[in-house]
């Protein structure tokens, strides 16, 4: 074994709760993918192409937006030429050199997350990779390591997923009882919890747990037997309705004889 | 000197089509010198528009006709139906490959179409789709070569391809009926954000049952417009039996549509009067149900004018049905879309370049069975609207003008309710309440930062975060935007600290104490 598969699987956890709204994480997100611009409004700002990660004020809490790195990723499982990879570490990486820019990562991410360079003329999808390369290096995420009150914190996804119990397990008053990523649309690397109900975070709680590339996969997995069933079926017909000319031809031969 | 120069004719026609070309152009040169941004009003929460909607999802079912009329012809052996085998198949052939130009202005990288081929993922609905339009084009170029090499008179070739008919259409078939339905498929991994009346389990279903009575439509179509264009005679008991044929997926389509909406509850929000609620039932109506109901009357089904009406409404309905699961579904969740002048203008071009190529194809080559052109000269017959305003009483048009008639003035009705019903642009819904921190700040752990002193400081410094944040707003990003690193210690070996970069920039006079002030409040504390 490689030391890249026996690589724990890591996870970043999100406590609303711990959130001051500071933009640390804004920043050092930019500086990390060298986006580094004179302070944006990070607050009322949107994900963007430049922008991986953003604080948004949802009903009355400070929220990050971010790439969820799903466990079983939509976006991965859409894209028609393999150019988005989950990484066995967690992160969902993009590999673009790959990419033909049908955008149907965009259309079925489910947290609507990737974002497009459209004033470019080669443009590209671009979204939080979760700093893969800090990771290969042992090291955090950038947002993890600068976030000032531990709103943001990086580690081996079970510890964090223990780690949230912990904390809301030590004050069930000012904690919603459930932690958000374990089980959504079959996990996610980004887990989040908060003194709320998610839905009032902003995030999608009607998706269930099941991951959604399952609702494609049905389909397309009856497509060898659709196309066998249909083949005979076809040629059946096909020879049916042939035999019965050829028979009309010699009766009618017979006949004129 | 007099040169007569042979000019074409210059007709209305042409005018149009000249200015549909010079404005598809110019749109042309938008999109590839400044990009999808500067030429689409795409955007990153409305990532596919007209271009998917009309020019892929349309265009691929308006080509169906292709192999609903060749599995009819060769696999069902109705060789009655065999004189419209050669236009659908042209029509179908054409189809496709402006699905492909159409595909080259939308996607983002153009030039690397031809990824899918070694780069596989079999996961993705999309690499289906791309496999069967790539192999189904193949198909439909080897069924459409005959016309070709009988033109160039290569008859090996010809009787070649010829033997290999039904091989070719049993694979068209398949191959259709794969891709027809996994457009559907496309959108069933957006359950969240697809409007529940356009959003079912059943969407690949939908997609092929209606794909097949759009098929039969557009070769009705096509016929009519052919026989308007090209002097042609007009099959009209051959399209009557067409007709009837379409009723049956089109009737199977209005049936599985009740049992789905019924079956998950969502039936009322047809009735709501709602933007989806009226652009559904505009969809519904005009291009299921009155067809179907104008499909009942013999008169109307043998009446010329009639069955193209009723080809039209099928048109009309799948290529709304289309665009209302690619665009209108989702202007709930992601906010309004409206195309901008330069997406309509490379559309039109894309179906300009349609008819040209098609009127190409029918003068250089035998599209059409030779007896079915009415000599030259002999003049068209007058246009049925004409009759029927003529004779108003005894034409079977008058049935039909009269339901367009009342169609489109309900139809518009229900296009303003819809329109004035469409959702606002979906900013993002953030809470107006302060969020509170207090909670957050306790965790606040802020280190203190010893800065390097020069031999002539007067005195070392330790930067104090505690009393330089305020801890009702500790705004991190305000100093942290790229003067000074947080993520590695930049060194501020051999930096005057005092600049307007650094310490100076607050610590003017007038933000807070100037650097000049008073050196021991800094130094040696």
């Amino acid at each position: 074994m490689s030391p890249k598969q026996i690589q724990r699987k890591k996870a970043i956890l999100l406590d609303t709760t711990r959130c001051v709204g500071c933009g640390a994480c804004y920043q050092a997100c930019q500086e990390q993918n060298g986006q580094l611009r004179p302070s944006g409004d990070f607050l009322n700002e949107d994900l963007g192409a430049r922008t991986f990660t953003v604080v948004n004020n949802r009903s009355g809490r400070y929220v990050r937006r971010m790439c969820m790195h799903c466990e079983v990723p939509t976006c991965v499982s859409v894209c028609p030429v393999a150019a988005l990879e989950k990484t066995a570490a967690g992160p969902v990486v993009y590999h673009d050199r790959k990419c033909i820019g049908c955008r149907y990562c965009m259309q079925a991410c489910p947290f609507n997350v990737p974002r497009y360079e459209w004033t470019s003329t080669t443009p590209y999808v671009r979204k939080c990779n979760m700093c893969a390369a800090r990771q290969a290096k042992g090291q955090a995420t950038a947002c993890a390591t600068v976030c000032p009150t531990g709103a943001t914190s990086f580690g081996d996804r079970e510890e964090m997923i223990q780690e949230a119990r912990r904390r809301i397990l030590a004050a069930p008053d000012h904690y919603f009882d459930h932690i958000y990523g374990v089980q959504e649309i079959g996990g996610t690397s980004v887990l989040v919890i908060s003194d709320v109900p998610p839905e009032q975070l902003g995030l999608p709680t009607r998706l269930g747990n099941e991951p959604l590339p399952e609702l494609t996969w049905n389909v397309l997995e009856k497509i060898p037997t659709a196309v066998a069933c249909g083949g005979v079926l076809l040629s059946g017909i096909w020879w049916i309705t042939n035999r019965r000319e050829e028979v009309a031809r010699a009766e009618g031969k017979k006949k004129r004889s | 000197m007099k040169t007569r120069l042979q000019l074409p004719q210059i007709t209305w026609w042409r005018i149009f089509l000249l200015a549909v070309m010079s404005v598809g152009l110019y749109s042309t040169y938008l999109r590839f010198a400044h990009g999808l941004g500067a030429s689409t009003a795409l955007r990153d929460g409305f990532p596919w528009g007209l271009w998917i909607g009309f020019d892929v999802l349309c265009g691929v079912a308006l080509a169906a006709g292709g192999f609903t009329v060749s599995a009819i012809v060769y696999i069902f052996h109705s060789e009655r139906f065999k004189p419209i085998v050669r236009p659908t198949i042209l029509t179908a052939f054409l189809g496709y490959l402006l699905v492909i130009v159409g595909l080259l202005f939308d996607l983002g990288h153009p030039w690397r179409i031809w990824h899918a081929i070694i780069m596989w993922n079999p996961h993705s609905v999309m690499f289906e789709v791309a496999w069967c339009v790539m192999l189904y084009t193949t198909v439909l170029a080897l069924e459409f070569s005959p016309m070709l090499f009988e033109r160039l008179g290569w008859k090996i070739a010809y009787k070649t391809v010829h033997r290999l008919t039904v091989p070719l259409v049993i694979m068209g078939v398949l191959l259709s009926m794969l891709h027809q339905s996994s457009l559907g498929s496309l959108f069933l991994i957006l359950p969240g954000k697809l409007y529940p009346l356009w959003y079912s389990p059943w969407l690949p279903i939908f997609f092929f049952v209606s794909a097949i009575a759009l098929g039969c439509a557009m070769t009705i179509f096509e016929s009519f417009l052919s026989y308007r264009a090209f002097r042609k005679r007009l099959e009209i008991d051959l399209l009557a039996d067409l007709a009837k044929i379409m009723a049956v997926p089109l009737a199977l389509y209005l049936l599985l549509k009740f049992l789905d909406l019924r079956g998950r509850g969502v039936l009322h929000l047809a009735w709501e009067p709602t933007y989806e609620g009226r652009m559904f039932l505009l969809e519904i109506i005009v291009g299921v149900v009155t067809p179907l109901v104008l499909l009942l009357f013999r008169r109307v089904r043998y009446d010329e004018f009639g069955i193209f009406v009723i080809a039209c409404l099928v048109v009309f309905g799948t290529v709304m049905n289309r665009l209302n699961v690619a665009t209108t579904g989702l202007e709930g969740y992601a906010g309004r879309y409206f195309p901008s002048w330069s997406e309509f203008a490379v559309t039109a071009m894309i179906i300009a370049m349609g008819f040209v190529l098609f009127g190409l194809a029918v003068k250089y080559l035998r599209v059409f069975p030779a007896e079915e052109l009415r000599a030259a000269g002999e003049g068209l017959p007058e246009l049925p609207v004409v009759t029927a305003l003529r004779r108003p009483l005894t034409s079977p048009a008058l049935v039909v003008l009269v339901v367009a008639g009342v169609l489109a003035v309900a139809g518009s009705g229900l296009a303003y309710s819809a329109f004035s019903g469409r959702p606002s642009d979906g900013s993002a819904s953030s809470g107006t309440l302060l969020p509170d921190i207090s909670r957050g700040v306790t965790e606040l752990h802020l280190s203190d930062v010893d800065f390097i002193s020069s031999p002539d400081s007067p005195g070392k410094v330790t930067f104090r975060h505690g009393s330089h944040v305020d801890f009702d707003r500790p705004a991190c990003a305000d100093c942290h935007s790229g003067r000074f690193s947080m993520l590695s210690r930049s060194s501020l070996e051999g930096v005057d600290m005092h600049d307007e970069q650094h310490c100076g920039a607050c610590h003017d006079g007038q933000k807070s104490f100037s650097v000049t002030d008073d050196c021991s409040s800094c130094h040696g504390n």
